[in-house]
């Protein structure tokens, strides 16, 4: 295989945007073109989740390419529920890895504030098992409550250590001016104070409102290459050094050990496999906390603490998660403070990691950052994608 | 008349799953429905639970209780829970009623309640 390399990146604000479908999938591919000055591209591969049923528009891909006029150029959606974005970047690796294309852009949008946050719900629990699962009312955050409540009973995480993520993850997208959330929070606001339960509601127990990502639109793009065009860019290496991806059953409950996340251990592993690297070289990391319990589980499944003493929460709790601590994870807010359409989040998560191994993060820069890691999590847990970058040079 | 809802045994090595696949999990020797229905139990104990209050549309209530139960024979499911205050580990019992009405569809599962 061929080494693979970003060469270009580009993103929107995740918020509720005005502009179409098709749009928001094209404007940040013009800011990568721009960002790599480069344009000519082989094949575009748009992710995203949604088009058909919450914007009415099938074929998305097509309408893109044209937005975009890279006619004649290939063109197809990569829909993989959630981990879209990633899935996407994997098969233009694929590609470019292959000798089939030299350069691929790869694109993902979601304009989910069509419809409102309960028809944004209903839309997502599509992806449960529609006769065990989906009959019954379950939804995604049903599926993280009743999750973290075994992680609670097991490990020891409390109500308080599912705050710190938010507070963390929020408060660091503050720094993002592409973020969705902007409104600093505190373990008093949400947790302590008087008026935190109105304020952080339950919305299935034991998680509340602020243990909850938001409903965003939003689109992001990363162009990859071939180390020729690559050297050709007057852009930092970054290498696309490994990509990894495991399934795990549709229905939660037939997991053999309900409190395992097994997708998001194989995919990590082969994706560090591939890299020839280790959790402990991982300097960055964008992990997918649609709720909060996932940062703290997907932070010990993927390697970077151990998982049989708990030990995520307690590296949390030690502040080793926050930019300047020995491991920033979401330095970008998350999807928590990003925002998360659907669709677009692997890409996103690539963006933030592109950025942050280039060093032009800003104020939420990781110092020295040289390898970065990004885990996107489709379904709950079913099925997980995981990428690794290097900086080269 | 009672409804069942059922597991579904490979009829190659005897493993049980639920809900139905097309190929045995286990041993993957089976072809397409060389399975035996087996009535799932009623009885289990709560394995996790929520009380979820961000529903779908259709449900017209406040909230809705929801538990992943282990019955009797190991099997797992996942079904709507009514009971006052849930404790993991509890006994439960489910009886198999509507879950969910979408327009005219009555969708038929199991509801749980303590035992
Ligand atoms: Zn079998």
């Amino acid at each position: 295989m061929r080494p693979v390399y970003v060469i270009g990146i580009g993103i929107t604000s995740f918020t509720r945007l005005e502009y179409p479908l098709s749009e928001i999938a094209a404007y940040p591919a013009m800011m990568a073109m721009k960002d790599a000055g480069w344009k000519e591209i082989d094949h575009l591969y748009v992710a995203n989740m949604g088009s058909g049923r919450v914007n009415h528009q099938t074929g998305l891909a097509s309408a893109v390419v044209d937005t975009l006029s890279l006619t004649p150029a290939g063109a197809e959606v990569i829909e993989n529920g959630p981990a879209s974005g990633a899935s996407a970047i994997k098969t233009g690796l694929m590609a470019v890895a292959s000798g089939l294309h030299d350069v691929v852009m790869v694109t993902g949008a979601e304009r989910m504030r069509e419809v409102n946050n309960l028809e944004a719900t209903e839309f997502i629990a599509t992806l449960t098992h529609p006769l065990a699962e989906y009959i019954y009312g379950v939804t995604l955050p049903s599926l993280a409550a009743m999750f973290t409540r075994l992680y609670m009973e097991k490990y020891g995480v409390t109500e308080r250590h599912l705050a710190m993520v938010a507070v963390k993850n929020q408060n660091n997208a503050l720094l993002n001016e592409f973020a969705h959330l902007q409104q600093e929070i505190s373990i008093e606001g949400i947790l302590d104070s008087p008026e935190a339960m109105t304020n952080n509601p339950y919305v299935a127990e034991p998680l509340r409102f602020f243990d909850c990502c938001p409903v965003s639109d939003g689109g992001a793009c990363v162009i990859l290459a071939s180390e020729e065009v690559a050297r050709k860019v007057e852009r930092p290496l970054v290498r696309l050094a490994g990509v990894g991806q495991a399934t795990d059953t549709h229905a939660v409950h037939e997991r053999e050990e309900p409190t395992d996340l097994l997708a998001v251990r194989r995919a990590a592993a082969k994706s560090f496999g591939m890299a020839g690297l280790t959790p402990s070289d991982v300097d960055v990391a964008e992990l997918h906390d649609a709720f909060t319990i996932l940062e703290i589980v997907e932070s010990e499944e993927v390697g970077f603490f151990p998982k049989g003493e708990g030990e995520g929460h307690l590296a949390l709790e030690r502040g080793e998660t926050a930019v300047g601590g020995k491991l920033p994870i979401n330095p970008s807010g998350g999807l928590k403070g990003r925002g998360h359409p659907v669709g677009a989040t692997g890409v996103a998560q690539a963006h933030e990691i592109v950025h942050q191994l280039r060093g032009e993060a800003g104020e939420r820069q990781v110092n020295d950052a040289k390898v970065g890691f990004t885990c996107n999590f489709g379904g709950f847990g079913n099925n997980v994608v995981c990428l690794t970058f290097v900086r080269e040079n | 008349m009672s409804r069942e809802i059922y597991a579904y045994k490979c009829r190659k090595c005897g493993h049980l799953h639920y809900p139905y696949r097309m190929v045995c999990r286990n041993c993957g020797e089976n072809e397409h429905n060389e399975f035996d229905q087996v009535p799932l139990p009623k009885r289990g104990k709560l394995l996790t639970w929520t009380r979820a209050y961000s529903l779908p549309a259709d449900f017209e209530v406040p909230s809705l209780g929801l538990g992943i139960v282990e019955l009797e024979n190991g099997i797992r499911i996942t079904g709507q829970l009514r009971v006052d205050d849930p404790k993991i580990g509890m006994d439960v019992r489910g009886e198999v009623e509507i879950v969910r009405r979408e327009g005219y569809d009555e969708r038929y599962g199991m509801i749980f309640y303590e035992a």
